[in-house]
């Protein structure tokens, strides 16, 4: 009876398989008759199964594979079972826990219990060693004829891992010709040459060899580079016993006269030249990856010290509480998140584009609140504004430490995950673009909010001249209101973008933010825009590209980059003193 | 910034000049009125002379002969005259700050790293003499326990190549550590104040810059390869000058020592502030650019201000570490040096007194809240002590500017 059913589940399986070809479990009744004959007699036979199975691209089989490695498959009255564990009962007499054939989860009896199959019933499937090895292969290969690319990318960079899946050969040799994803067809040329690489030696086939390290240089293959230091370090061995070596001399400009030594020479020079292409490829692609990633944090320094500019450098205003303003954007991100219910598993993109909004609303509110509350009283102690916005930014870091303890997290929307790859190994994750676009976007927002609407009309002139501006019929409390209220808002944005790349705790802005973006403001020059976005990037750039500099195994590293900047920055501001770009004339005496 | 003549914030409608200037006349009148209202004092006559000429002497009395006197009747715990000890260092520094802020107009940020750099002296030379005997490097130093941390082996094992690190030698004999744990941030505040104070970085710009370079010392004492025993801090303190710490006299004593430090550093400011040279102080505060024109370089005393109130937090350093046993980077923090400035606000600045006052004030208020306690309608939780800092903050700046001392003026009046 049971039989029956499985023939027609079969035949049912066949036809949905038939309707939506892109479902794996197509597959079942078909991988399920190769394991089967995983338990013949032949071993041709198994070997053809293994291989079949390997091509299946069906990523089970790797689960399957390494229970057949190690032999975990027994059969059963004819039929294949899987046993992962052993039982044994009070009289000693052994159990087998039977598992999925396909799935490996537990299969469950009619009690609900894992179902049991006495020991000696079992007759046992073990592989032979050549059959375990190639099992340890075949494995590789399942990845390979994945119909998804990334799991397809996966399976092919490992073929090419040492020790080199020589079974592999055929399938990347067409995959590196025919592969519709360029990334792959590339990365199985590379690990093509690869596994050649560890499988001709330079005695044997030296012209062979030497064209693969020429191929692999000329690929910039970062993977090869390991293997090709390696190399070359062998053959300096061999450079250095010879005797017109002269240590400390280029060892391209060695041309020996013996015959055996230019040999040796010109294989240690096309080493070194493969080397060297790669290095100096890798070091460009460093080079613009960390540029790059300075403009992200500088643009995230950049819309920090934005708010900064307008509280401080125009209303002249020392608002401490201005990274717990950024704080709360980040937390009123997660709250928007928290509403549309998005997740990493059941992803609502929109709620990133409603968070925009809602957080810059949100710290603008709260800004307000502190400039009727506390800053409105302070406008002429800037020392002592200092002080009291300490205070508040103490106060909100409780609030929310309270609220939602110390670490929550925000995952971005699912389009800001991962990233262009723009040449070969630089890549560009996509959320660092979109802050640097957001920046853009704000930048231009304040630029024609401050010159050409009425408010930024006002705003400049209550900056520039109070009183006057009161005179004219300004009214100049409502438009520090808003001004602060505006600022603040804008740091709201920041911590906004700051969610995509960073992590989001309460005293994120007093730890990580309010020193920097101060900093910014002040080397830019007071109450110039243009200056804040000079000093931001600029901050942002030289911080990322000090860090990975250094002399050996001394790398400079996050904190000492840190350091060099502030010095840099103090050695700056005694040359400079009002900053890059200094406000001219009355304006400066202020 | 401070300076006098506040100019009245005008209305909405434009008023003439010749109206402003008497609401100016107005104000002034007013405001001098107050004073003298405010320098007589609730109190007048004798008794007012006399509770300013004693209670002073009567609250070093208590602080020197009263205190201690308790602890050995059983009043009050070992703990308590230890925690006094410890809030009379936080006053050392705080009265340096006040020298600075109070009285010279710089707000610096960074007393807190002067105050560690000396913590630190002192610190290595608890270290030195403290933690497991008998373990060696290959010159025969003997390496200091909390340093095991950060070395690559375990406790007792002392390979070779493991020695102690140059920095740390000078830091073996008690004398030599007492001068450098002020030397170096003296030193420490010349070089900040003379980039700071010779390019004329003033005012709140000032204080930014500090706090910087605060952060950026805190970050460098985390590192763990600096061999400063990173995050976990100097630990294992044992004897000072051959005495055991744990022991109760010993604790006695460094309580009545740091409390005659802060005497001495009180009088010394004072000294400093009553001289000509506290007058060109209170100049700088006021209106730096007129000291400059009428011929002073201001920036000299102002660094001669800042260097001092740097060697004095160093004191305090040296005083705190053998009383709280640890020196963690977590002293030098940026908030830390924030809540130095606070303590100065709460007790009023441009008043020495209101300094230490304040400080005492503030940390035994942290010392009350920042236990659980059961009131009637809710429970109090260590972490809203965080809102009381906040609270005091912000109402130290906006309600009540003059602190403390303020008070006591009212109550006394003021001394000419």
């Amino acid at each position: 009876m049971p039989k029956v059913f499985r023939i027609i589940a079969l035949i049912l399986l066949q036809i949905i398989g038939f309707l939506y070809p892109c479902l794996a479990e197509v597959d079942d009744a078909f991988i399920q008759s190769e394991i089967h004959k995983l338990a013949s007699e032949d071993a041709a036979v198994r070997k053809a199964a293994i291989m079949t199975l390997a091509q299946s691209g069906d990523l089970r089989v790797e689960a399957i594979l390494e229970s057949y490695k190690l032999s975990e498959f027994y059969l059963w009255n004819g039929e294949v079972v899987l046993c992962k564990e052993t039982v044994e009962d009070e009289d000693f007499n052994e159990f087998c826990l039977l598992s999925d054939v396909l799935t490996g989860e537990p299969v469950l009896d009619a009690d609900g219990k894992q179902a049991q199959i006495p020991l000696e019933e079992l007759e046992e499937i073990s592989p032979s060693r050549a059959e375990r090895k190639l099992t340890n292969s075949a494995k590789f290969l399942v990845r390979l004829s994945s119909p998804d690319p990334e799991i397809r990318m996966s399976g092919v960079k490992k073929c090419g891992d040492p020790p080199g899946i020589i079974e592999a050969v055929p399938q990347l040799e067409e995959m590196s010709q025919n592969d519709p994803v360029k990334k792959i067809r590339y990365i199985a040329k590379e690990s093509l040459l690869l596994i050649r690489l560890s499988r001709t030696s330079l005695e044997q086939a030296p012209d062979v060899h030497l064209e693969i390290v020429r191929e692999l240089g000329d690929m910039k293959s970062l993977r090869g580079l390991p293997r090709l230091e390696e190399m070359f370090d062998e053959m300096m061995v061999e450079v250095e016993a010879l005797p017109d070596f002269e240590e400390g001399t280029d060892i391209e400009e060695l041309a020996p006269a013996d015959e055996e030594a230019l040999g040796i020479y010109k294989y240690a020079i096309a080493y070194k030249y493969a080397i060297n292409q790669i290095n100096s490829y890798q070091g460009f692609v460093g080079g613009v990856g960390n540029i790059f990633r300075g403009l992200s944090l500088g643009s995230v320094l950049i819309l920090m010290a934005l708010g900064l500019a307008i509280t401080f450098g125009l209303m002249g205003v020392i608002n401490m509480a201005h990274g717990e303003l950024m704080m709360i954007g980040a937390y009123a991100t997660f709250e928007t998140q928290r509403l549309f219910g998005h997740t990493p598993d059941n992803p609502s993109d929109w709620y990133y584009v409603a968070a925009l909004p809602v957080s810059f609303l949100a710290a603008a509110f709260v800004g307000y609140l502190i400039e009727v509350l506390v800053v409105r009283h302070l406008y002429r102690r800037p020392l002592e504004s200092l002080l009291a916005t300490w205070g508040i930014g103490l106060v909100l870091i409780q609030l929310v430490r309270i609220r939602y303890g110390d670490n929550i997290g925000v995952n971005a929307p699912t389009w800001a995950r991962g990233g262009l790859e723009v040449v070969q190994d630089l890549i560009v994750p996509y959320s660092r673009c979109f802050i640097i676009l957001l920046c853009g976007l704000c930048v231009l927002l304040i630029y024609y909010l401050m010159n050409y609407t009425k408010l930024g009309l006002r705003m400049r002139a209550t900056m520039q001249n109070r009183n006057m501006a009161n005179s004219m019929g300004v009214n100049t409390q409502r438009v520090d209101r808003y001004t602060f209220a505006f600022g603040s808002g804008i740091a709201g944005v920041a911590g906004y973008a700051w969610t995509l790349i960073g992590g989001v705790t309460p005293d994120m802005g007093q730890n990580n933010f309010i020193i920097d973006s101060f900093l910014v403001v002040v080397t830019g020059g007071v109450g110039e825009l243009i200056g804040v976005i000079c000093a931001g990037l600029g901050i942002g750039v030289l911080m990322k590209v000090i860090e990975p500099l250094g002399i050996g195994s001394m790398v400079v590293g996050a904190i000492w980059a840190k350091i060099l900047l502030l010095i840099i920055i103090v050695g700056f501001i005694q040359f400079k003193p009002a900053g890059l770009f200094a406000p001219k004339g009355r304006l400066s005496d202020v | 910034m401070f300076r006098k003549a506040a100019i009245p914030q005008t209305g909405d409608q434009a008023s003439s000049e010749a109206s402003s200037q008497s609401i100016e006349t107005n104000e002034q009148k007013l405001w001098q009125e107050k004073q003298i209202e405010a320098e007589k004092g609730l109190v007048n006559g004798q008794l007012s002379i006399f509770l300013r000429r004693y209670v002073p002497w009567a609250l070093l009395f208590i602080g020197l002969v009263v205190i201690p006197a308790l602890y050995y009747i059983g009043l009050i715990t070992l703990g308590t005259v230890n925690m006094l000890g410890r809030y009379m260092a936080f006053a050392i520094v705080a009265v340096g700050l006040d020298l600075i802020w109070g009285y010279t107009g710089i707000l610096s940020l960074c007393q807190s790293f002067f105050f560690a750099l000396g913590g630190y002296a002192m610190g290595m030379y608890l270290a030195h003499h403290g933690g497991p005997e008998g373990i060696v490097d290959a010159n025969n130093w003997k390496i200091p326990a909390c340093l095991y941390v950060v070395y690559p082996y375990k406790v007792g094992e002392a390979p070779g190549d493991a020695l102690v690190p140059w920095f740390w030698k000078p830091f073996y004999t008690l004398p030599v550590t007492l001068i450098l744990g002020l030397l170096i941030p003296g030193i420490a505040a010349l070089a900040i104040g003379y980039f700071g104070f010779k390019s004329r970085v003033r005012g709140v710009y000032f204080a930014i810059l500090t706090q910087a370079i605060t952060v950026a010392g805190w970050l460098v004492f985390c590192m763990n390869n600096m061999k400063l025993c990173g995050t976990n801090g100097l630990t294992r303190f044992d004897r000072i000058a051959g005495f055991q710490l744990t022991t109760p006299h010993v604790k006695v004593s460094l309580y009545i020592v740091t409390l005659l430090a802060l005497v001495g550093v009180y009088v010394l400011c004072k000294q400093v502030v009553k001289s000509r040279l506290g007058r060109i102080l209170v100049a700088i505060r006021d209106d730096e650019t007129t000291l400059r024109f009428s011929g002073y370089k201001p920036y000299i005393y102002k660094l001669f201000a800042f260097s001092l109130a740097g060697m004095i937090a160093g004191l305090g350093g040296m005083l705190y570490a053998p009383q709280m046993g640890i020196f963690t980077p977590t002293n030098m923090e940026a908030s830390a040096s924030i809540l130095v400035v606070v303590w100065v606000a709460v007790g009023g600045r441009g008043a020495l007194s209101g300094a230490i006052l304040g400080t005492l004030a503030v940390n035994l208020l942290y010392n009350f809240f920042t236990s659980e306690k059961n009131l009637l309608l809710f429970t109090w939780r260590t972490e809203y002590w965080q809102f009381i800092l906040g609270g005091l903050f912000i109402g130290v700046v906006l309600l009540f500017p003059g602190g403390l001392i303020d008070l006591w003026h009212r109550l006394v009046g003021k001394a000419k």
